[in-house]
């Protein structure tokens, strides 16, 4: 009979505890408010399921969330093949192999809201260089203050610049521990390139993949600091994510109950979306 | 003759300002019953309810009865493969109920509103579902 030895699970303790303080606590507090009003000083009445039913139904909510999905099928679209491709063309061993890699994790060293601000100055008209590049060196109407698609594709741009490196860096990862026996046998078969990427570097690099394309995901459906400094939601309300709206609805308004069964909301949908990801990606693994 | 006037329209006024509980200022409220609504710990904020609290409890609960039945009773949670293909333990089924329970009672709240009698018992049959075949 085999015996397992289950004690290094105590050494998990220390993180539990920090989740639950940093996680669990949070997040029944807000299952809590989600089922009652409150205007402050700590008294609740209950309201029951009434602000979900609210939240599911508000035009506000769906549009809020379909930009959501929006932006992050653009930036997963975008960001992915991208990623591979700067990976590709990264030199695998010399000189230029530290200067690739410091060049590509600068963008992702950079805080959210400095991000954020630097874009804002770059792309403002007459005062920013792309701005005024676009504007009085190309003559293209653009101005992200004002047009709609223009602080759409700059908060695109913003991101891609911002984190295409995480997926060059995983992809790279995963390539690099590809022993060149595989494309010495690739090379004696015959194998073009396409197949050589096909059956060899793709699934080599499937796993990293996974977790980068899931980090993406999670990221940039949670994305707030760098479209609230860009932008700020606008023009109009173009570019107010569900994370800008969360944010207006629990801290501009006080609503803390709307907010709080929002949140939940936005809470499953990312879960699920998770969940569906991770469970397809690793299904036919054997660990 | 102003005066009786005065009176006239006050009395009545003062009966009914007694009768809508006027009088009761200063003095403590009687104790209510025990209500899942109301708040469990008055000031307290994480604003608990009952409610609320056995919900958590319950979770709780049940990943503890998981856990306790996986160490002595059935190890690796009884991992199988189900109808959708995927290789579950006890824990994955725990969690596929939850997800699918907390999306029902969501839909139900979108497209037909409350209360959740119906997608209450939806949940139960999905949790049912996922523990026998998935």
């Amino acid at each position: 009979m085999k015996t397992v030895n289950n004690r290094g699970w105590f050494f998990v303790i220390p993180v539990v505890i920090l989740v639950a303080f940093n996680a669990l606590i949070p997040m029944m507090t807000v299952v809590n408010y989600s089922v009652q009003e409150t205007f402050g000083n700590n008294v609740f009445f209950w309201q029951g399921l009434d602000w979900f039913e609210q939240i599911l139904r508000s035009d506000r909510f769906q549009a809020a969330l379909g930009r959501q999905f929006l932006f992050t099928a653009i930036i997963l679209a975008i960001e992915v093949p991208l990623g591979i491709a700067v990976a590709l063309c990264m030199p695998r061993k010399g000189f230029w192999v530290p200067v690739c890699l410091v060049l590509m994790a600068l963008p992702m060293l950079i805080p959210w809201n400095v991000v954020g601000s630097m874009w804002n100055i770059f792309a403002l008209p007459k005062i920013g260089m792309l701005g005024y590049f676009m504007n009085d060196v190309l003559g293209v109407n653009y101005d992200m203050t004002q047009n709609r698609l223009a602080a759409w594709i700059t908060i695109v741009v913003m991101d891609v610049w911002h984190w295409t490196s995480l997926v060059v860096l995983l992809c790279y990862a995963g390539l690099v521990s590809i022993p060149d026996a595989y494309y010495q046998a690739a090379k004696i078969d015959g194998a073009s390139n396409w197949a050589v990427f096909r059956y060899i570097q793709l699934p080599k690099m499937k796993t990293v993949l996974t977790i980068a394309i899931l980090l993406r995901f999670m990221d940039s459906f949670n994305i707030y600091t760098e479209p609230f400094v860009l932008t700020g939601g606008g023009p109009g309300n173009s570019t107010t994510l569900l994370s800008i709206d969360l944010v207006k609805i629990a801290l501009g308004q006080f609503d803390l109950g709307p907010a709080a069964a929002m949140s939940l909301i936005y809470f499953a949908i990312t879960l699920l979306v998770s969940w569906i990801f991770y469970t397809v990606m690793t299904k036919d693994d054997p660990s | 003759m102003r005066y009786l006037i005065f009176l006239f329209f006050a009395v009545p006024q003062s009966a009914i300002a007694q009768a809508s509980g006027w009088g009761n200022v200063g003095k403590a409220p009687e104790p209510k019953g025990f209500s899942w609504t109301d708040p469990l710990w008055p000031d307290f904020w994480m604003a608990w309810t009952p409610a609320t609290l056995v919900i958590f409890v319950g979770i709780f609960a049940a990943i503890a009865f998981i856990g306790i039945l996986e160490v002595w009773k059935f190890h690796d949670g009884l991992t199988r493969k189900g109808i959708l293909g995927l290789t579950t333990t006890f824990g994955d089924r725990l969690f596929i109920t939850l997800l699918g329970s907390v999306y029902i009672f969501l839909a139900w709240l979108g497209f037909i509103g409350q209360p959740v009698w119906v997608p209450l018992f939806c949940s139960i049959g999905w949790g049912i579902i996922v523990f026998w075949r998935v």
